[in-house]
């Protein structure tokens, strides 16, 4: 009797410890910037492996999409933490949302063009003249493509501007010369198709040609980083040792099945090869910090966006980048 | 009739426009959430022009759908009134393929059709054509009885007959219905354009929204209303001189 006493009240303080610790955790929310995928993974990894938890947290990771915008989210009160681009979060900060950015998520902008090189030569930046090139306009990819063309002195009508959307068949049928895709994603995809077609293909990489365009970054609210602290370092601590455990090649086999789990669309063989070539965007150069905020390449990203009217005037860098930093 | 659209659509807009002003001043947000006065007119300033002519160009092919919805449906209609078999086999295949969402379709379209003229036509008929096949196979299967007797114990019954009897009784009601199914065309024409043509309002909305600019969409919003309000005052319209003359014959 007393055996199954005893047994009662371990159970019992066992549970009333677990529910303290859960009333402790502090919730937030999350939102991301496109649905489940790979360059969520270490977001995901940090929720599903604790690491949230352990820093006092619980984050309700939220997906993103085509019509969902992190930012104005942040500001309406109904998450707390977000991932947006650099020239989202620019185009805020210009008209007066109070951001600020506490990590960067790419250390090199994930969207290239894809093109094939046995059809024609491509060298630098000046052979983009006469050829026809997917762009999505309004989009970031319309902005880096004018920084790119601008920078080699090509003016528009010497190349063919081609509207692109999600259909990429004028790529496949060789209508267009170049097509925008992140490196990470869908470049996996096209890449199988066009090997499995017995196809060469290669990338155009804007960072390479010199255009360095800060792409997604972790970002809350100035109200935030000045009223909660110290929630704002624990989540910023978690992600980046989510981050850091998701990219590491020996947690890779967790890492997949997380992706798994969240994007049921996409096949292993494919995640597996997208976790890896996104393990080359994201993590610093050696010695650097995971999330690392590159100020060049913000810097160069507000010239460019200023260039091209994007933004009405400056935007000063040093409270966006630096409050938390 | 004219002003009295304008004046209601005014009204709407101007009252959507204050709530998201006192949301605006009330939680304090940025311009980037909901853009200030200041910035709507300057918006409107710079985009009026190039809006106005892709509203034109929206509300062209609608209205091309919208006629090319009406003929179809009237032949299909004409055909279903001939058995009440026929008639109920087309009233069911057009409720089961209404029951498709038009954003899970239009994607197809484009691939098959591109992203011009023909894709934006077709998905804009589309979306009108089967709530004006469904009012249309109602009224021309619907036998006026008391009139349709007499031509047809005299023999002098033919089905053209039959169909200008019942056109010109439901003549409101087939006006309504047309009026009713414009707005439909001017949104599928819309829809269109955002999912994936270059051209016309809809794309000008997606590239605003990728630009997260709610002050180019209010504009763009403020544009299809009075671009919607004329073409339904039009038609409205024509439906009473039709009836004033129908009266009078």
């Amino acid at each position: 009797m007393r055996t199954i006493i005893n047994l009662f009240l371990i159970s019992s303080l066992i549970s009333l410890s677990a529910c303290g610790q859960k009333e402790k955790l502090e919730e937030v929310n999350y939102r991301l910037k496109w649905l489940y995928n790979v360059s969520t993974v270490g977001d995901l990894y940090a929720e599903t492996h604790g690491y949230f938890a352990r820093n006092g947290l619980k984050v309700n990771v939220k997906p993103g999409g085509p019509e969902r915008d992190a930012l104005k989210e942040l500001e309406l009160g109904h998450a707390q933490f977000g991932v947006a681009s650099a020239d989202q979060v620019l185009r805020a900060v210009a008209k007066g949302a109070p951001i600020v950015v506490l990590a960067q998520l790419f250390q090199v902008n994930p969207l290239h063009w894809i093109y094939r090189p046995d059809r024609m030569a491509f060298s630098g930046g000046e052979d983009l003249k006469g050829k026809r090139i997917g762009v999505t306009f309004g989009g970031n990819d319309e902005a880096i493509l004018r920084a790119l063309l601008a920078r080699y002195g090509i003016s528009e009508n010497q190349v063919d501007l081609f509207s692109v959307r999600y259909d990429y068949t004028p790529f496949y049928e060789g209508r267009v010369d170049f097509w925008p895709l992140y490196l990470n994603a869908q470049a996996v995809i096209i890449g199988a198709k066009l090997e499995k077609a017995g196809e060469s293909y290669a990338f155009l990489s804007p960072d390479q040609l010199g255009v360095r365009f800060a792409a997604n970054s972790v970002v809350t609210t100035r109200e935030m980083v000045e009223k909660h602290p110290d929630t704002v370092k624990s989540f910023v601590a978690a992600l980046r040792e989510g981050w850091r455990a998701a990219l590491d090649p020996r947690n890779q086999e967790q890492a997949i099945q997380v992706l798994l789990e969240a994007d049921r669309e996409t096949p292993e063989i494919i995640v597996r090869r997208q976790l890896a070539v996104t393990r080359d965007l994201m993590l610093p150069p050696a010695g650097g910090e995971f999330g690392q905020i590159d100020a060049a390449a913000w810097r160069q990203t507000e010239e460019i966006m200023r260039a091209q009217k994007l933004i009405p005037g400056p935007v000063d860098l040093g409270p966006l980048l630096g409050t938390f930093n | 009739m004219l002003h009295r659209r304008i004046y209601q659509f005014l009204i709407i807009y101007g009252l959507g426009l204050g709530l998201l002003m006192v949301l605006k001043y009330g939680l304090n947000l940025s311009d980037y959430v909901i853009p200030s006065p200041d910035e709507i007119a300057r918006t409107s300033r710079s985009y009026a022009g190039p809006y106005l002519l892709a509203v034109l160009n929206t509300l062209a092919v609608a209205i091309l759908g919208h006629i090319l919805s009406i003929c179809l449906a009237t032949i299909v209609a004409v055909i279903g009134r001939l058995t009440a078999w026929i008639g109920s086999f087309i009233r069911t295949a057009a409720y089961n393929i209404q029951a498709y969402p038009i954003v899970a379709v239009a994607p197809i379209i484009f691939i098959l059709l591109g992203d011009g003229l023909l894709s934006r036509l077709l998905i804009a008929a589309m979306i009108c054509y089967f709530p004006l096949l469904l009012s249309f196979i109602g009224v021309f299967s619907e036998p006026v009885r008391e009139i349709e007797h007499f031509f047809e114990s005299t023999g002098r019954m033919t089905w053209r007959l039959q169909v200008k009897i019942r056109a010109f009784e439901n003549v409101q009601k087939l006006t309504t219905v047309i009026v009713g199914s414009a707005t439909m065309a001017m949104v599928g024409t819309i829809v269109a354009e955002f999912i994936a043509a270059t051209a016309g309002i809809g794309y000008s909305i997606r590239i605003a929204l990728y630009q997260s600019d709610l002050a180019k969409i209010l504009v763009a919003l403020f544009l299809i209303g009075v671009g919607t309000s004329l073409y339904l005052v039009s038609l409205e319209w024509m439906g009473n001189v039709l009836q004033k003359r129908l009266r009078s014959s």
